[in-house]
């Protein structure tokens, strides 16, 4: 038979090219870097993973469209290994493992907010892989000791003393202050820090309590701020928390000269849901796109950055959009500081990074935190987010919430 | 006059709560199912209700019937041409299929939805009574959910097909000796439950804003008041609804919010242990 001939002589052929190839040195072929990323694209925090995802795809084509990650004399095209955790904590938990031990990543990204990101943190220590929070800010997280955990956002600490400062410099009758806090890892420590900055600031605090996760209905505790009386409510939560928090607040009649809410302004769904309720509620954010900044990442500016994003999804960018990309131009910057994939030598590099992007500064403290961002404070007005403070993006002074 | 308010808070919530439950537990006392798709078919009807309103501008309570219709039909399938198929099997495996029917119903919801909150805005206005401030909206929820309670009590009592649950709930193999077809009141039932799981749901979509995550919250409610209240009745609903909304609201207002929720879970586990079969529940549904 005739094949088998044929057969012998292709693999005689293939043979004698590979050793011809290795004799004289095939062209290299560049390794694709890997970076994971769990992602809560359905559950309760699906709407956060997507924005995420967007941001990530959106960082993605403009790396690889440019040839890659340039790591030394080479550049290396990227690939992003994502999986749906479903907003549950041991599943998180389980696919850093997957991701680190299967798919072998060269490093990680974390999943939204403190609580899962402390969760993947805790895997890509244990295996000592660098992993950047996009999304995470309650210092608690990053005081355990990690020492590849990395974040782009800056202390909750810093916002609160500018919304403290931006309250205290416009309105300085106000004094009585009420909390209301969800009992989850970010809102609960956006409440407690609150608590303490603000009788340090010289504020009376007249009540400072939590509801728990589980929580339907906060009429109760609405009603018992409102036999209070105090000049500034001050209410942290999820959106679906915060919505129902300021209807239940207009339902019971109740009202005060600052209205804050965490960080409800800054996602446009608190904004629709609410309609003229939302007006005139305060709140921080991590980043506004007023704040311009010129930087060597992928695209170079603030200004570009928002341009494509409201091209490509015809609505302006959050923290949330933001962050997720500047964490991908952090890990980036960090393999190109390092010329290497190599977790320890990339680890090292970020550890002393000092870049500005379209995001602001990135420097990570001693912790890993980002400290270095000042934070802006905005009030809805006229239906959208106005920033107040600092005086660098200022578009607007703070209004009475009543 | 604080406690006016939060008596009023109690109430209103109680109602809700009884309607919640009052699906969930029709469908355990009957069938022996604990239909984990309760919440998610609450959820699903407050969706349809929302968008009623924001496309075609229609009154979401004037939709409760039309939403309870279609999850009646949704509920009814359900239960004729799948969970019928191993109703008699041991309660594990029908819990694995309504786990996995939720699974299904729930991510499907997150992917035509979206997990965003949404809002009905109604503003109906403020009444000020003996200093408690009612929001007319949850005055109308609180009555209408009531009535519903009230509807299924008296189809329960007063209709053949209601006579025919309560016999198949009581025996069925004498039930179906009388000639009652015990798979089509399963169906019937089953829907009947999805039925008031829907109106719910439009209910709750004026009062609360709603969004896929609180399938799971609503189903945990619907367990906590069946357990309080009594399995398997329609006042065992309402008492259990109506206590743990008075008893969520005070204990918020004296122990902090944050504990209401665990002093709720703590009557559950003291009424398992020194009167399994709730407050008015009948012994045989523990």
């Amino acid at each position: 038979m005739k094949t088998p001939v044929i057969s012998r002589g292709v693999a005689a052929t293939a043979l004698a090219l590979g050793l011809t190839l290795s004799f004289f040195g095939a062209p290299a072929v560049a390794q694709t870097i890997k970076i994971g990323a769990p992602l809560a694209l359905t559950g309760g925090l699906a709407d956060e993973g997507k924005k995420q995802a967007i941001a990530y795809d959106m960082w993605l084509k403009r790396v690889n469209d440019a040839g890659g990650i340039t790591v030394g004399a080479t550049k290396r095209k990227v690939e992003l290994v994502k999986y749906d955790y479903q907003t549950n904590e041991q599943r998180a938990q389980q696919l850093a493992e997957k991701l680190i031990v299967e798919d072998k990543v060269d490093l990680m990204l974390a999943p939204f907010g403190s609580g899962h990101t402390k969760v993947v943190a805790g895997v890509a220590e244990r295996y000592g892989v660098p992993v950047m929070a996009t999304s995470a800010s309650s210092e608690s997280i990053f005081n355990q000791g990690y020492k590849n955990l990395f974040g782009v956002l800056a202390p909750n600490t810093g916002g609160i003393n500018a919304l403290l400062t931006t309250v205290s410099k416009s309105m300085p009758a106000v004094k009585r202050v009420a909390i209301l806090g969800r009992e989850d890892v970010f809102p609960k420590s956006m409440a407690t820090t609150m608590s303490e900055l603000a009788v340090k600031a010289g504020y009376q605090v007249v009540s400072s309590e939590f509801y728990s996760v589980g929580t339907l209905d906060l009429s109760t505790p609405i009603s018992k701020i409102k036999s209070l009386k105090p000049d500034w409510i001050y209410i942290t939560g999820y959106s679906k928390d915060l919505i129902l928090a300021r209807k239940q607040m207009a339902d019971l009649g109740v009202t005060a000269q600052v209205v804050t809410m965490i960080t409800g302004p800054v996602y446009k769904e608190f904004i629709d849901a609410l309609g003229p309720q939302a007006e005139n509620v305060t709140s921080m954010t991590w980043w506004h796109h007023s704040a311009q900044f010129k930087g060597n990442d992928p695209w170079g500016s603030t200004k570009a950055f928002y341009d494509q994003f409201v091209a490509q999804e015809k609505s302006d960018p959050d923290y949330v959009h933001a962050a997720s990309a500047a964490a991908l131009v952090a890990l980036q910057k960090g393999i190109e500081k390092a010329k290497s994939t190599d977790k320890k030598a990339v680890r090292e590099a970020l550890a002393s990074l000092d870049i500005v992007s379209f995001y602001g500064q990135i420097k990570f403290t001693a912790n890993g935190m980002n400290g270095s961002k000042e934070l802006p404070i905005i009030q809805v007005q006229n239906g959208v987010p106005v920033p107040l403070y600092p005086d660098s993006v200022k578009k607007g002074n703070l209004r009475p919430f009543k | 006059m604080i406690y006016t308010q939060v008596l009023a808070n109690g109430l209103m919530l109680g109602a809700i709560y009884a309607c919640i439950a009052v699906g969930f537990s029709l469908v355990w006392g009957v069938l022996s199912v604990i239909n984990l798709m309760h919440g998610a078919f609450i959820v699903l009807g407050g969706y349809l209700a929302f968008f009623s309103w924001l496309h075609l501008g229609l009154n979401p309570f004037l939709m409760i019937i039309p939403v309870a219709l279609v999850l009646f039909t949704l509920g009814y399938g359900i239960q004729r041409y799948a969970i019928n198929e191993v109703v008699s099997k041991p309660v594990l495996i029908t819990l694995t299929v309504t786990f996995g029917l939720e699974m299904i119903l729930y991510n499907a919801m997150n992917l035509a939805f979206s997990a965003t909150p949404r809002r009905i805005v109604l503003d109906l206005g403020v009444v000020d009574f003996a200093g408690a401030m009612l929001p007319l909206d949850r005055i109308a929820a609180m009555v209408l959910a009531l009535a519903l309670t009230g509807l299924l009590y008296l189809t329960l009592r007063t209709s053949k097909v209601g006579r025919a649950i309560v016999a198949v709930r009581m025996d069925r193999d004498a039930a179906t000796l009388m000639g009652i077809e015990y798979k089509k009141i399963y169906a019937i039932t089953f829907g009947l439950g999805a039925f008031m799981a829907g109106a719910c749901g439009a209910i709750v979509a004026v009062v609360f804003p709603i969004s896929t995550s609180l399938s799971g919250l609503l189903l945990g409610k619907a367990f906590v008041i069946c357990v309080i209240g009594g399995l398997g009745t329609v006042p065992g609903a309402l008492v259990g609804g109506l206590a743990l909304g008075i008893i969520e609201s005070f204990a918020g207002h004296w122990l902090g919010s944050q504990n209401a929720i665990l002093i709720g879970f703590l009557l559950m586990l003291v009424l398992l242990v020194v009167r399994p079969t709730g407050i008015i529940g009948k012994k045989g549904y523990e």
